[in-house]
């Protein structure tokens, strides 16, 4: 191969290897110097090199192909070995020549080895181990084995680079335009450009009288003008067509498909099978003992088959499948045209003909009610007769009737009003309740406020705004009793102990307990003796309420017990038992609102350390140890024993004004200013298990019958309203509640009507007392 | 269907007249009928002066025109109509209005004397014509009922009943025995025909038999050791305690009578009303109603009894039904409750009863529909009314007013 080399670039290759030579001979020299380390390192490379010595024949095929770094790092290797002995042969061949050259040709050389970059830094990096501070040799020894690697690659070439004269690189040329050089050589002199003075018309004479202008084309380089050969003209020809530039180079040969699938004699790599393709899998075995164990448990269940019935939409199928001809039942026949009569002639009879009279009332007749769209007409000969005006607007409504014609007959559900209506029992059979006002009570001047009814039901207590308790006989509406108090009553309470004669009062801040002295006598005289038999206790508790004892004319009236409250008293009510007495002072900023009283050791507490809101009214539960408190918007139900709270109601109203508990104990009434009453079941909920709405306006007072299943409210409308409210003894019965009757009777005062309802002890009977200043006995 | 065949009869010998059918204008009303009848009497015997009739078809009284009566009756107009007349009830007289100081709670009254209970606390005697005759003043609370005769009783709602003799000819009451025993306040006294006991009922739901015969010594006294014992037995005379307690009511009892010397009715708030064996104390039969008894009336004549209840009727009852409460009878016309009944002592068929509607009605039971008469005389509740048995009818209210009524009602036809 050597020997084709020729020119001068062979030549300076052949410079560049001798250089090399040199160096590598020197290199034992320099390992002496440098040490056994280094010298180690070096021992490797030549073993590998003797080991690989005998392909690295083709070393320079492999290089071009290969880029992985290992191979690279092998191959770097070979070639050093190749180039060695390469460089070995050709040592004989040594030709002389200039450090220069061979410097100026590896710059040249260096941008186009681009791939081989990174083995020459590592060469570098090996190097920089050996040789240390003598850089410059081994940059040259480099140099030189590229060069040497790529002296296969050139065999061929023809470029012109050989011939470089030029050494400004690859600028544009115009930046010598205005020089009268063109570059430098390669010993740095100026190369000046062809003294060229050629002016347009030079160049005209030259193109016409030059035979070979065509192929003349000025080396931008040199500024020569060179005339292209027969060869090169071809090849540019060839590219212009876009055809390999080698005419030897046969683009269609037929390709070899190493990789086929027919399975050959001797395959392209001869590799035995895996022992693990002969040997059952392991995982495979568990993975299917899995399945089996799923399909044995049955989690795993045969796939369902397919359904092959198409799926269609059944259009009717939401049809009757008896009624067979439902759709054409339900049919409904597009409207047809009336058939022209007589009136429409051009000659109608003359019976036909409006007269005047007709035709102004069809005139003044509205469109739609007339009888004849048109004004019938004689004509005398069809001729005669014009176009007809209104038959556009005929035809219009012709299609609007045809088009707004409903297609289906409308099935209109009848539903009766009246059974929407819950099945409730007729007031008839829930009898009795009160129906008829029987009694009134007069004597009061001004509103009363409150009543209550003594356990045995034979005497009632009124307290009114005229600052008079009145004690009234229930069945014949006899004042039986007047007692004066120092102000507006705002709330009476009749003992409900039967074996205690006791009345609470409240007026203003006060609290007094009557003995009305009303009946049994031995029941009047056993409450004077129990009230007096009290002894002061050893200590003297700091009570935030006065207790004293009624002396004088207060005593001749009755009173018998004067409770000084610091607040004023709205509402009083007594325990079961008789001996708690709780009394409301409503007061927004303050936590002592409710205080309790017990009478038979004249004791007062006050169970709330904070102040819950507005309290409207309070109730001891009739049988259990429980307290309701009733403020603005909840009820709130405590243990008194274990001092909690137990329950919280929402009333779902704005304010509350009064509450009642059932005698049973489990359900709770609270009338609300807006006019609501609220039906609690404690057992269900703490939301109201019902709402009536029945009075216009607000409540004022609500109460429960002792044994009946009645419940009455009285409002400010002027009305009671009783109604029946059965409670089950069952838990899964629901208590029925049905408004029975409306009781009016009492005249409406200052925008107040009924402001308390109590019932009868034992009687159905419900008394109410007004803002008119009467009570009222409803039987 | 212009005219009827009806034939009158009458069980008054003074108006007989024959017993033949006559054709009678359907549309004749009692005036018209009475005027036939007045024909007939003036065609048999000159000397007949004019008399009203009332008329009865089938035993009611005629009240609107005969054909719509027949026609309500179902009475065929074929048949011969059998019309009994009697003498118009002339409408009662006003005879005496007594004013008293306060309610009257009770009144009772014989041929000579009026005795009233009062809310003032006492009892009153006035003579027939309204002269106050004696002042009985002891109880400490309400007066409420009266017994009658030389001995006077009075129940009060202090829970006691005084035994008062009063001597007529020198005008003094003596308080003779003061009764104790009672734990409520007393609603009712009766007296016993022969005159010898009494009976009570009170709010505590106890009927009570006491001696009416007074005596000299007192009955034991639960405490021995009583301060100015003396003092206080002349002033409320000896202390006596009950023979006998019936207990079986559930409420206040509110009226009591004797059916007979051996039998005891009570009404009572628990809706019953109950009779007794007075001498074992058993009680025999239970009548009960729907309503709250206020007042019983019973009649020996008719063997009824009248009830009046908290609603607006009054009720007949049969006591010797054995299934009890079987009401006979509603007299309705009454707008509030019907606080006081009685029966006429003469009169089968009559009845007075008072309501809170301040009103007075006359009944006839042949005539429910409607009262005969009504006594709007009074301004206030009517609490109480008696009859005697010369004829006077006797109502008094919460207007302070005892007003008294003469009414002759025919006795002729009251033995039939």
């Amino acid at each position: 191969m050597r020997p084709t080399h020729s020119g001068t670039m062979s030549k300076l290759k052949n410079k560049k290897r001798n250089l090399e030579e040199n160096e590598d001979e020197q290199l034992p020299i320099f390992d002496k110097d440098g040490g056994k380390d280094a010298h180690l390192d070096d021992g490797d490379e030549d073993q590998g090199d003797l080991s690989d010595g005998e392909e690295s024949v083709f070393s320079g095929l492999e290089e071009s192909g290969s880029e992985s770094d290992d191979e690279e790092e092998e191959e770097e290797d070979e070639e050093d070995g190749s180039e060695e002995k390469s460089s070995d042969i050709e040592e004989n061949q040594t030709a002389d020549g200039d450090g220069d050259d061979q410097l100026s040709a590896k710059e040249v050389i260096k941008p186009q080895t681009d791939g081989q970059n990174s083995k020459e830094e590592k060469k570098k990096k090996k190097a920089a181990g050996k040789e240390g501070g003598e850089e410059s040799v081994a940059s040259v020894r480099d140099s030189g084995l590229q060069i040497s690697s790529q002296v296969d690659e050139y065999e061929h070439d023809t470029s012109d680079e050989e011939d470089i004269r030029n050494t400004v690189g690859n600028i544009p040329m115009e930046w010598y335009k205005d020089y009268p050089h063109i570059g430098y050589d390669l010993e740095g002199k100026k190369i000046f450009k062809p003294i060229r003075n050629k002016d347009e018309l030079d160049e005209f004479l030259d193109k016409m009288e030059n035979p070979d202008y065509w192929r003349t084309v000025q080396d931008k380089m040199t500024g020569a003008d060179i005339r292209l050969s027969d060869e090169q003209v071809d090849l540019v020809h060839r590219l212009q067509q876009g055809k390999f530039g080698d005419v030897n180079f046969n683009e269609y040969e037929p390709a070899i498909d190493f990789f086929s699938n027919e399975v050959m004699i001797h395959p392209v790599t001869n590799r035995p099978q895996d022992k693990r393709s002969f040997i059952p899998s392991l995982i495979e075995k568990e993975k299917v003992g899995k399945l089996v164990h799923a399909i044995k448990m049955g989690w795993i269940k045969p796939r369902r088959p397919k359904e092959t019935t198409p799926q269609y939409y059944d259009l009717w199928a939401k049809e009757d499948p008896n009624s067979i001809l439902g759709r054409h039942k339900m049919h409904v026949p597009a409207p047809k045209m009336k058939l022209p009569g007589h009136e429409e002639s051009y000659n109608p009879p003359p019976e036909y003909l409006l007269s005047e009279e007709e035709r102004l009332a069809w005139e003044q007749q509205d469109p739609e009610y007339r009888k004849l769209s048109f004004l019938p007409q004689k004509f005398a000969c069809l001729r005669a007769v014009p176009a007809y005006s209104r038959f556009i607007h005929e035809q219009f409504e012709r299609c609007l009737d045809l088009y707004l014609c409903p297609r289906q007959r409308k099935m209109r559900v009848n539903v009766n009003p009246e059974d929407l209506i819950p099945k409730l029992p007729k007031p008839k059979d829930l009898q009795p309740f009160p129906t008829t006002q029987s009694l009134v009570y007069r004597g009061h001047s001004s509103l009363v406020r409150s009543i209550s009814i003594s356990p045995s039901g034979q005497w009632l207590v009124s307290g009114s705004d005229d600052c008079t308790v009145r004690f009234w006989e229930v069945s014949t509406a006899r004042c039986l009793k007047t007692v004066e108090v120092g102000g507006a009553v705002k709330g009476v309470a009749w003992n409900p102990n039967p074996s205690i004669c006791l009345v609470a009062v409240s007026y203003d801040d006060t609290v007094v307990l009557l003995n009305p002295g009303l009946g049994d006598r031995l029941v009047c005289t056993a409450t004077d003796q129990l009230i007096s038999s009290y002894e002061e206790p050893e200590e003297v508790m700091d009570q935030s309420v006065q207790w004293a004892v009624a002396e004088g004319e207060g005593h001749e009236q009755g009173h018998r017990l004067i409770l000084k409250h610091p607040k004023a008293v709205r509402q009083v009510t007594w325990h079961g038992k008789g001996d708690y007495l709780a009394c409301v002072m409503p007061d927004n900023g303050s936590s002592l609102q409710v205080v309790i009283h017990q009478v038979s050791k004249r004791r007062t507490q006050n169970p709330f350390r904070k102040n819950k809101g507005l309290v409207q009214c309070v109730s001891f539960h009739p049988i259990r140890p429980y307290f309701f408190v009733a403020t603005q918007r909840y009820v709130r139900v405590y243990n008194l024993i274990k001092q909690e709270l137990t329950k919280k109601l929402m009333a779902n109203c704005k304010w509350i004004s009064s509450m009642a508990i059932h005698p049973g104990g489990d359900n709770v009434i609270c009338g609300s200013y807006d006019c609501r009453l609220a039906w609690f079941d404690l057992d269900l909920s703490t939301k109201p298990y019902k709402v009536l709405r029945h009075h216009k306006k607000a409540l004022r007072s609500v109460a429960y019958h002792r044994h009946y299943p009645l419940f009455a409210s009285g409002s400010d409308d002027g009305s009671v309203i009783v109604c029946h409210g059965m409670v089950y003894n069952d838990l899964l019965q629901n208590p029925l509640i049905v408004p029975v009757k409306v009781l009016k009777g009492h005249t409406i005062t200052h925008d107040l009507g009924v402001l308390d309802v109590t019932f009868h002890p034992t009687q159905p009977w419900v008394f109410s007392s007004g803002a008119d200043g009467t009570v009222r006995l409803f039987t | 269907m212009s005219q009827v065949q009806a034939r009158f009869f009458t069980e008054n010998k003074k108006y007989l007249i024959d017993d033949v059918p006559f054709s009678i204008p359907a549309a004749s009303e009692v005036t018209d009928l009475s005027a036939v009848i007045n024909k007939l009497l003036e065609a048999k015997n000159d000397g007949h002066k004019h008399v009203e009739f009332d008329f009865l078809v089938q035993g009611q009284f005629l009240r609107t025109s005969l054909a719509s009566r027949m026609e309500t009756e179902n009475i065929s107009t074929e048949d011969v109509v059998e019309i009994e007349y009697v003498e118009k009830f002339t409408a009662p007289q006003p005879e005496e209005c007594i004013m008293h100081d306060d309610w009257i709670s009770s009144v009772e009254a014989d041929s000579e004397w009026i005795l009233t209970g009062s809310y003032d606390k006492t009892a009153r005697i006035w003579s027939m014509e309204g002269k106050a005759v004696m002042t009985v003043a002891g109880h400490t609370d309400v007066n409420l009922y009266n017994g009658l005769s030389s001995l006077l009783l009075s129940a009060s709602l202090d829970q006691t009943i005084m035994l008062w003799e009063w001597n007529s000819e020198r005008n003094k009451v003596k308080a003779r025995h003061c009764c104790r025993g009672h734990a409520g306040s007393v609603d009712t006294v009766a007296v016993d025909p022969t005159r010898t006991k009494f009976c009570s009922g009170s709010w505590d739901k106890m009927l009570k038999i006491w001696s009416a015969v007074p005596t000299e010594e007192e009955d034991e006294i639960e405490e021995p050791n009583r301060p100015r014992k003396k003092q206080k037995t002349e002033q409320m005379g000896l202390t006596r305690t009950p023979l006998m307690t019936f207990s079986g009511h559930n409420e206040a009892v509110s009226s009591v009578l004797w059916m007979d010397a051996e039998e005891l009715c009570s009404a009572s708030w628990d809706h019953t009303i109950r009779l007794w064996d007075a001498e074992t104390g058993g009680q025999k039969n239970a009548i009960t109603g729907s309503k709250v008894f206020n007042c019983i009336s019973y009649s020996p004549l008719c063997r009824r009894l009248a009830s009046g209840t908290t609603d607006r009727h009054v009720r007949l009852w049969d006591p010797r039904s054995k299934d009890g409460s079987l009401v006979l009878l509603s007299l309705t016309s009454h707008n509030g409750w019907v606080t006081a009944v009685r029966w006429s002592p003469s009169h089968e068929h009559q009845l007075v009863s008072g309501s809170l509607d301040n009103v007075v009605k006359l009944w006839d039971t042949r005539s429910c529909k409607a009262p005969l008469y009504d006594l709007a005389a009074h301004e206030d509740k009517v609490m109480c009314v008696d009859w005697t048995e010369n004829g006077l009818i006797l109502s008094g209210g919460a207007d302070n007013k005892l007003y008294t009524y003469r009414y002759s009602a025919c006795v002729s036809d009251a033995g039939a």
